[in-house]
């Protein structure tokens, strides 16, 4: 009781309603040893005011779901955040969201508790992983107070694990589509850069599924080895 | 208070969050929107309303598979959902061969039969590489199917539908040039608005003629008390009634009218009407509907919309004074086919035109060249081979003719070659002035080897069977198509019959001529929409003639004199062959099909060039085709290669 009047008293946008939604979160899994395919992910992009990753802030989220092995267009996130004091940034030239877009968007607390419903207890999936990870960290616990924890995997790792014959260096998201010649609409909108990960991710679950990485678990070792790897040299 | 207050808020939080929720809802829509955009660029999908395709995006799954993964398989049951490649190729795998039966690429669905059967698919279907594919559950493809009228007509009648929104475009086309909607498939009785000027066999001469003057037509019939026609009477009669000066008014006109007029029914359509008129040298067709007049059709009718009319260029051309006249009606043919074309008549009805007007131009040089040369006093017939053979003429055409005469013996074969010969030189020579270019491989009636009488014609098609050299090969599929345009046609019969039953027992001839017929193979590649040839700096480009109609017409000749049919147009074979049930129905409506598209594209593709002052070529970029008629070419062509395969199975090559 006394904690809930903690976080009423620090949160004081938070309605009684919004209160609840946020207290029924279902908690994140952790990568389990299950089959790869029933494994439900949810691929998320995030828009921003810049780069920044103290100041800027999140203003749109973009986030398709696989599960079954597919995209379900039935599933699909999509959400505009109200900045009142978003000053126009060079950034709007990237994202396109003017201001009279974000001025229409959402409650950034509504919106917020949207998503991590719609996320539930399902791992994450972005490309560049880290900053959307940060990023939606921050947004989270400033609008709502809350704790993120879960897993994050970065599909820009993933792709030269499972694809070392790219022989993509530092590869961006187009780098990939490129290679893979996907066929996305339009970039740098949440929603469109959320799909074509996802688009990319079924190639590399495809993948994974041949060199025998039956798990989320397994994937999420295969990761972290390579990625120590990769650091090694350097040590 | 409390409660109040909470109420209130409730109030506002839902009406915030109802208005949240359709914002939400219009973000959503922006991926949804990018699906939507890539299906609007397919046929059925761009035909479809937008609500019901986007009610189809928001049921689908994206899938992707990788090169091999088996998408569908027959041991996998009843087929559980509708596929559209987003990207990449699939292709079907029939499990008794590793052949590739088909390949479905970006835009394309699958699998409908095996849906809407609800059983198992009979081929598998693989990916051919990288591809992506939105999957839509049965219930969704089920709901839109009853929503959806393009979608249901496309699923249940598949490419065909396509081809009738291809003929579609070509009308649309027509009527875009030529504002108003006019088609040689309409029906004759829409057709003759007017009811008919008619009178008695006993109508006094001035008489009829007052009433064709009164309503203003160019004819009137003779009908008996039933109504029956019996005779027709039209101003090119009374030009010759008042030329011949008997003048006499007052008589019946029974005694000067055409008796027993030539008649159509009222659901007969234009086209044959336009072909009657044509081939009978007459204006004027009556409609006869339970040997009642219901109507009368005229030429001006038929063309009150163009200026070249085919009747008028059909009696032009068999009273053409010189050959030089002939030579000036050639472009009016020309001009003809571009306006035929855009009413939308098909590629089958055109040929049919073309070879007829080339007929009556060959018959009048022949007419000519005997009035100016002086009767040969020998009995001949002009023989036509090849395409002209089979009435398959386009505009460009080269000459493939021969003579055939009977003879006692050598001796007076030889005599006759003689007489005829100067006679047949000047004949192509004439022809080729008319537009018939020379044949470069001397395949003309001017040649002594092809001025020849029934004997020597006999054993000479007797050898091309019995040896099968590739020049006899290619000479049996030039000359077995052999047709008589001018003279007694009965020598030409016993000619065939002999190739028939030769053909019929020689199981070896048989199986070269399949050998022969597989030689060109249709441009589709395993691996890509098209195999396409480079010349030099040229664009990539495929033949339309050898690459795509070439193995339907080699293909129909081989069954057909294997199986004793006696007509030489193609499409005439393919419906025999169905009727001997030596092809199935269904493959030889399919062949009929693609052959059909195949000949118009090609068409299409003889008008544009002459419009842009073009060398007349086969030849045809795909890319420059659009989405629909591309798709039903690579389809066509996929048709052409099932022939194929099925005389390779036949004949085991």
């Amino acid at each position: 009781m006394s904690l809930f009047g903690w976080l009423r008293a620090a949160k004081p946008g938070l309605g009684a309603a919004q209160q609840r939604r946020l207290e029924q979160l279902p908690k994140p899994a952790a990568l389990g040893e299950g089959s790869l395919r029933n494994q439900r992910w949810v691929v998320v992009d995030l828009e921003t005011s810049g780069l920044n990753l103290n100041r800027d802030q999140v203003l749109s989220i973009g986030a398709v779901v696989i599960e079954d092995g597919a995209v379900d267009f039935s599933q699909l996130f999509e959400r505009t955040l109200h900045r009142a004091e978003t000053k126009l940034s060079p950034s709007v030239l990237i994202h396109g969201l003017g201001p009279s877009a974000i001025a229409a968007g959402s409650d950034p607390v509504e919106a917020l508790l949207d998503f991590m419903e719609f996320v539930g207890d399902s791992p994450l999936l972005a490309f560049h992983a880290p900053f959307d990870q940060h990023m939606l960290c921050r947004a989270l616990k400033d609008s709502l107070g809350y704790r993120l924890a879960h897993s994050f995997l970065d599909v820009a790792d993933i792709a030269p694990l499972l694809c070392p014959e790219a022989h993509i260096r530092e590869a961006g998201l187009d780098d990939w589509i490129n290679h893979f010649n996907l066929q996305v609409g339009e970039r740098h909108h949440a929603s469109a850069d959320a799909l074509a990960t996802a688009e990319l991710m079924l190639i590399l679950l495809s993948r994974a599924r041949q060199q025998h990485i039956d798990s989320p678990q397994a994937l999420q070792e295969r990761l972290s080895q390579w990625k120590r790897r990769k650091q090694a040299p350097s040590f | 208070m409390q409660d109040d207050n909470d109420n209130k808020n409730a109030v506002l939080v839902m009406s915030k969050a109802d208005a949240f929720a359709e914002a939400g809802k219009t973000a959503v829509l922006q991926n949804i929107h990018g699906t939507l955009q890539f299906l609007q660029r397919f046929p059925p999908f761009n035909q479809m309303e937008n609500a019901h395709l986007a009610f189809l995006v928001e049921q689908c799954q994206l899938r992707f598979y990788g090169p091999g993964d088996s998408i569908l398989k027959p041991s996998g049951g009843p087929v559980e959902h509708f596929y559209i490649v987003k990207q990449g190729r699939v292709v079907g795998e029939r499990p008794e061969s590793a052949q590739n039966t088909f390949e479905i690429t970006t835009g394309e669905c699958f699998p409908l039969a095996a849906l809407l059967g609800e059983r198992a698919t009979r081929t598998e279907h693989k990916a051919a590489e990288d591809t992506f594919c939105l999957q839509l559950n049965k219930p969704a493809f089920i709901k839109l199917f009853a929503l959806s009228s393009p979608f249901r007509d496309f699923a249940l009648r598949g490419v065909s539908s396509l081809l009738d929104q291809v003929n579609q475009q070509v009308q649309q086309k027509a009527v875009e040039t030529l504002g108003t909607q006019y088609s040689l498939n309409t029906r004759l009785g829409e057709l003759a608005m007017r009811h008919p000027v008619m009178c008695n066999p006993d109508t006094p001469l001035r008489e009829a003629v007052t009433l064709m003057h009164e309503q203003q037509v160019g004819s009137i019939v003779i009908v008996d008390e039933h109504k029956a026609p019996l005779g027709i009477f039209t101003l090119r009669d009374l030009r010759q009634v008042v030329a011949d000066g008997t003048g006499d008014f007052s008589q019946a006109i029974e005694g000067h009218m055409t008796q027993a007029p030539f008649s159509l029914t009222p659901d007969h359509s234009a086209f044959d009407a336009a072909i009657a008129m044509t081939e009978r040298h007459i204006a004027h067709v009556c409609l006869v509907k339970d040997q009642r007049l219901c109507g009368v059709v005229s030429e001006r009718d038929l063309f009150s919309l163009q200026r070249v009319d085919l009747v008028h260029l059909a009696r032009t051309i068999r009273n053409a004074p010189r050959v030089e006249n002939l030579v000036a009606i050639r472009g009016e043919i020309g001009q003809l086919v571009e306006r035929m074309l855009a009413h939308g008549a098909s590629s089958t009805q055109i040929t049919h035109i073309i070879t007829l007007l080339n007929d009556h131009t060959v018959c009048r040089v022949i007419e000519l060249t005997l009035a100016e040369k002086g009767d040969p006093g020998v009995p001949f017939s002009w023989l036509c081979f090849g395409s002209e053979g089979r009435r398959e003429q386009t505009l460009y055409t080269d000459q493939d003719n021969g003579i055939l005469f009977e003879a006692k013996d050598a001796a007076q074969a030889a005599e006759i070659r003689i007489r005829l010969l100067p006679l047949a030189q000047q004949i192509n020579q004439s022809l080729a002035l008319c537009g018939f270019s020379l044949c470069k491989g001397n395949i003309m009636a001017g040649n002594p080897e092809l001025c020849l009488s029934r004997a020597e014609w006999a054993r000479r098609f007797a050898a091309f069977i019995r040896e099968a050299t590739p020049e006899n090969l290619l000479g049996s599929s030039i000359y077995f198509d052999l047709r008589v345009v001018w003279g007694d046609e009965q020598g030409c019969e016993q000619l065939r019959q002999g190739i028939l039953d030769q053909v019929e027992d020689n199981r070896l001839f048989q199986r070269m001529l399949a050998e022969n017929a597989l030689r060109q193979r249709p441009p589709v590649g395993r691996f890509r929409d098209f195999v396409l040839t480079r010349k030099g700096s040229e664009k990539a480009t495929l033949d339309l003639k050898v690459q795509g109609l070439t193995p339907f017409v080699d293909g129909a000749r081989l069954l057909a004199l294997a199986n004793g049919i006696h007509v030489n147009n193609t499409l005439e074979r393919l419906r025999q062959l169905v009727v001997k049930e030596v092809i199935e129905p269904l493959d030889g409506a399919a062949y009929e099909e693609a052959y059909h598209f195949i000949q118009q594209t090609r068409m299409q593709q003889h008008q544009l060039q002459t419009r842009e002052n073009q060398p007349y070529s086969n030849r045809v970029d795909p890319d420059s085709l659009n989405h629909l008629d591309r798709r039903i070419l690579r389809e066509s062509l996929r048709q052409a290669q099932r022939l194929q395969s099925s005389l390779t199975l036949r004949y085991q090559l």
